[in-house]
């Protein structure tokens, strides 16, 4: 089989868009190739910021393969015959007729490949998805196509894309011009001669290679699968600066190599190093590793400026300044929002009983954490949010608990990234969250489509983690509740009704539970039953999931949702009939008396069992209605004509459902 | 080893050749040479343009008394606009850094992605920051969006920041040290002005004065837009800007008011852009 070789020059494509066509090249190349008629084999994918590299063996031809397709009706009108004909290449006196209808037949056509590959290259382009696309005279893309190789075998495939046409020319390192590429075989050593190593994973292994070299490198703000992406030709250099800069908190260093440079810190003996490692895309070594260490000093220098200034001013001047700086538009000031998260953080503590030192530390650290958000050294390093104010708080004699609290309270960053270590700081966390969330709902800021502008997916992603992680009841719907009530109370307009927001506002956070089930294995359908109990807490509705998971198959559960499914069928059909409560001076039959004490005993057994999350046990108390209610069903005429008895018979029904939903909406689950 | 001024010049003489019409800074306050109505209101409609020029780019709140070796509340951008945007428009780029004596073989010249908004100006684009040795010297946009118009064709824009590509090039570690002519150095030429306009800029401009002027100018460019004369009504919409990076610097914007203050320039900005395409697609036709 021929080897097809399709190489996509770009102009620098960003690291995320390459870990994007990473992921997604794989299958877009051979469903690509299916698409058009070639079923391909040993795909591989290489990624680099200047060429997306696909390469496939593919059949040297497609085969002739007889087709027909049924068109419009034979008494269509002549234009919609002639549409049908065109799309398939034909003249209207071309289709046959047959029963009643036109057909397009075709013996079908071998085809070489040649012809085919230009289908499946527009198709790739086409079918990639980018986060962020921009357009340029020429076309749509991640960063402007420049140039294209097309080649299967040795022999050029003649195409044209975004206004590029194809060739056997590649572009070598920008230090170093053209390269003729010869053939998918050659095509990594032919790029490696112009100084580009075109593999992703044989970049990385370089770089951890001679970041090794240098020393015991750290990466905390993991930038090294960035970097990756940022250079065609890594070269591992060292830098150095000036010891006095360590004097510096540690983290204040590492931010300032790390944040925007995306340098690597060395440690040695467990402490930092007056050194640094990097990745250079080429050029001097001695002229490169001097203008970066310029580059350095000039970020420590400002690092210092901003850190002896922040000092000097003293946190307790920042908090004077939080009322003056705006939080969320229409959300007041970051003084209305670290009396609502104190608030908030007062309510969680009560909540997850912790101790009083600590319930105190959390709240003394609620006051304090929005204060470095005026801090120099924040606006220079956004990156050290919480850290810088941990410090300051420090300076000012706050005890470690407090300044601990602060330090991590913006953690997770991003959806699976670390938790906070310290308790104090996760409860700051959950309640500085929540509040976000909350309040955007609130003011109608909450996400549409892709737009995110507060960042409150992630914001719910980590409160989920965080609750799962430390086994927190969160009470979400009172947390919200109170946001939104300490914002009107603080004199700021709502955009919509508290009613309406904080139920959607709690039911965005439970979606972010969704994912973390899925890689548990449970299913869409149990994650659907689950999510139907209208639990609002992530911790009941992550056991909820885990319990219907492991009772999957189960017999007992079919009977369930097949006893559920015939109460909820009459009782929907029949709901202006129901009486509005069930009375016992009204049963005939021994089966309705029957089953209103098994709901009595289900009512406390399933409240009892959900109130420890242990939902196991209250499936099976769910398991104990099914006999009772079967019975019901073949004993009792339940749309009797006496209107009241039929009402009180609807009542007990809906009784029935109103309890089992508490353990899952069954009727989401697959038959 | 060249000045300041033959660094310009040369930067200058390069763009020429490329068929830019060197420009002058605007005669008015702008925070970047991209609100410079030959950048700004230029990129709008389908006429082609090339242009290059210096733009001292005033910040007030970038100020630090001359003090600090990098910020200013002035600092020198060079501005280059390319419309369309030419498919070689890197390698153009890299070949004006040769001209200035950059030797993309001795440094490791590398773009990062970083993509550009201005709310104020309703425009946005995508692009790199260009590092030179892990130093950004260049911001480079491929323009999508300007005053709220979707811009056919797309102009790239690179704006050199002169003052950083200098001081390397001179090998000085302040922008004060770097020689703007032969025997007269950056400070002698700007230091007082940084000093006095840090000053200005902090301590005394008069706020009550300056919100009056920005609704003064507002008002004026209403009635510009009204007369169809959208080029004075972006001058008054640039004072407008100026007005309000002056009263940012004093601290004078209530939180809850700075939105609306950006609010009202971009509706302006949006209303400029589309007097602007109107008076041109009627010579046009």
């Amino acid at each position: 089989m021929p080897d097809l070789l399709i190489e996509i020059g770009c102009e620098e494509l960003p690291a995320a868009a390459c870990r994007e066509a990473e992921r997604q090249l794989p299958e877009l190349l051979t469903r690509s190739l299916s698409e058009a008629g070639l079923e391909s084999r040993d795909a591989r994918i290489h990624v680099g910021p200047r060429r997306l590299v696909a390469i496939a063996s593919v059949p040297p031809q497609r085969d002739a393969v007889a087709t027909q397709q049924r068109g419009p009706r034979a008494d269509a009108p002549e234009p919609a015959r002639a549409g049908f004909a065109r799309k398939h290449g034909l003249a209207v006196d071309e289709l046959e007729q047959r029963e009643g209808f036109v057909w397009a037949v075709s013996d079908g056509r071998a085809a070489p490949a040649a012809e085919l590959v230009p289908d499946a290259v527009h198709r790739i382009v086409a079918g990639l998805q980018f986060a962020k696309t921009m357009r340029w005279p020429g076309g749509r893309f991640s960063r402007p196509i420049r140039w294209l190789v097309v080649k299967l075998d040795d022999e050029v495939v003649a195409m044209e894309l975004a206004g590029v046409a194809s060739g056997g020319e590649s572009r070598g390192h920008r230090s170093l011009g053209a390269v003729r590429v010869g053939s998918a075989a050659s095509y990594l050593d032919d790029l490696r001669g112009v100084h580009v190593l075109a593999d992703a994973a044989e970049r990385r292994e370089l770089i951890v290679e001679g970041l090794n070299t240098v020393g015991e490198w750290i990466d905390p703000m993991a930038k090294l699968e960035e970097v990756v992406h940022l250079v065609e030709w890594p070269v591992v250099l060292e830098g150095r600066f000036d010891e006095r800069y360590l004097e510096l908190p540690e983290r204040v260093p590492i931010t300032a190599m790390q944040s925007h440079q995306r340098y690597f810190p060395i440690v040695r003996e467990g402490r930092l190093d007056a050194r640094f490692a990097f990745v250079a895309n080429g050029g001097d070594a001695a002229v490169v590793a001097a203008g970066n260490e310029e580059v350095l000093v000039g970020r420590l220098e400002d690092a210092v400026f901003a850190h002896d200034k922040d000092q000097a001013r003293g946190i307790a001047a920042m908090l004077a300044e939080l009322p003056r700086v705006s939080f969320l538009e229409g959300a007041g000031s970051l003084a209305d929002k670290a009396e609502r998260v104190r608030e908030l953080a007062r309510q969680l503590c009560d909540r997850v009983e912790v101790e009083p030192p600590l319930r105190e530390a959390v709240a003394r650290a609620a006051a304090l954490c929005k204060a470095d958000l005026v801090s120099s050294l924040v606006a220079e390093f956004s990156d050290l949010q919480g850290y810088a104010g941990s410090l300051y708080a420090r300076d000012a004699g706050e005890p470690p608990e407090v300044c601990d609290a602060i330090a991590d309270h913006h953690l997770p960053i991003e959806a699976g990234g670390a938790l906070p270590a310290d308790e104090g700081a996760a409860l700051l966390s959950v309640s500085d969250k929540a509040d976000t969330v909350a309040v955007a709902f609130a003011l109608g800021a909450q996400p549409t489509g892709s737009r995110d502008p507060y960042g409150l997916r992630r914001a719910a992603a980590g409160i989920v983690a965080i609750a799962l992680e430390r086994g927190y009841e969160l009470g979400l719907v009172d947390l919200m509740a109170e946001s939104v009530h300490m914002l009107v109370s603080q004199g700021h307009e709502l955009r919509r009704k508290p009613l309406e927001a904080v139920p959607d506002a709690v039911d965005f956070v439970l979606d972010r539970v969704e994912p973390l089930m899925a890689e548990e294995g449970v299913t869409v359908d149990e994650m659907r039953a689950a999510r139907g109990s209208g639990v609002t807490g992530p911790l009941p509705l992550a056991a909820l999931c885990r319990a219907l998971r492991d009772a999957r198959g189960a017999e007992w559960l079919a009977a369930i949702r097949d006893a559920y499914g015939r109460c909820i069928r009459i009782t929907a059909r029949a709901a202006e009939q129901t009486a509005s409560e069930v009375r016992t001076s009204m049963f005939e039959m021994d089966e309705e008396r029957a089953l209103c004490a098994a709901l009595t005993a289900a009512d406390i057994e399933i409240a009892d069992a959900a109130a420890r999350r242990d939902y196991a046990s209250a499936l099976d108390a769910a398991a104990l209605m099914v006999e009772p209610i079967n019975a019901y069903f073949e004993q009792v005429m339940v749309m009797a004509d006496d209107p009241a008895l039929r009402g009180n018979r609807l009542k007990l029904l809906a009784d029935v459902v109103s309890t089992l939903r508490l353990v899952g909406d069954f009727e989401q689950l697959p038959g | 080893m060249a000045t300041f001024q033959q660094m310009i010049a040369q930067l200058q003489a390069f763009w020429e050749a490329e068929g830019c019409a060197i420009m002058q800074p605007y005669h008015t306050e702008v925070g970047a040479g991209t609100s410079n109505p030959a950048t700004l209101l230029r990129v709008l409609g389908p006429r082609p343009w090339r242009t290059a020029y210096v733009e001292p780019s005033i910040r007030p709140d970038d100020g630090r008394y001359g003090e600090n070796p990098y910020r200013f509340q002035q600092h020198y951008q060079y501005q280059v606009i390319l419309k369309p945007a030419p498919d070689d428009s890197q390698d153009v780029y890299l070949r004006s850094l040769a001209a200035i004596g950059i030797n993309p073989l001795e440094h490791d010249i590398r773009f990062v992605e970083d993509n550009w908004e201005s709310p104020s100006l309703g425009a946005w684009g995508l692009g790199w920051e260009v590092w030179m040795d892990g130093m950004e010297i260049t911001q480079f946009t491929y323009f999508q969006q300007a005053g709220g118009v979707e811009l056919e064709p797309v102009s790239v824009e690179m704006t050199y920041g002169l003052d950083r590509i200098g001081m390397h090039l001179q090998k000085v570690r302040r922008a004060q040290d770097m020689e703007w002519a032969p025997g007269v150095s950056w400070a002698d030429v700007y230091l007082e002005n940084e000093r006095q306009f840090s000053a200005y800029n902090y301590e005394l401009a008069d706020t009550e004065m300056l919100a009056r002027h920005f609704d003064d100018h507002e008002a004026e460019a209403g009635r510009c837009l009204e007369a169809n004369l959208p080029l004075p009504a972006y001058d008054q919409v640039l004072k407008c800007s100026h007005a309000f990076n002056l009263l940012d610097s004093r601290r004078a914007i209530a939180v809850t008011d700075r939105q609306a203050y950006i609010l009202r320039m971009r509706r302006l900005t949006q209303a400029v852009a589309r007097a602007y395409l109107a008076a041109q697609e009627g010579d046009d036709a």
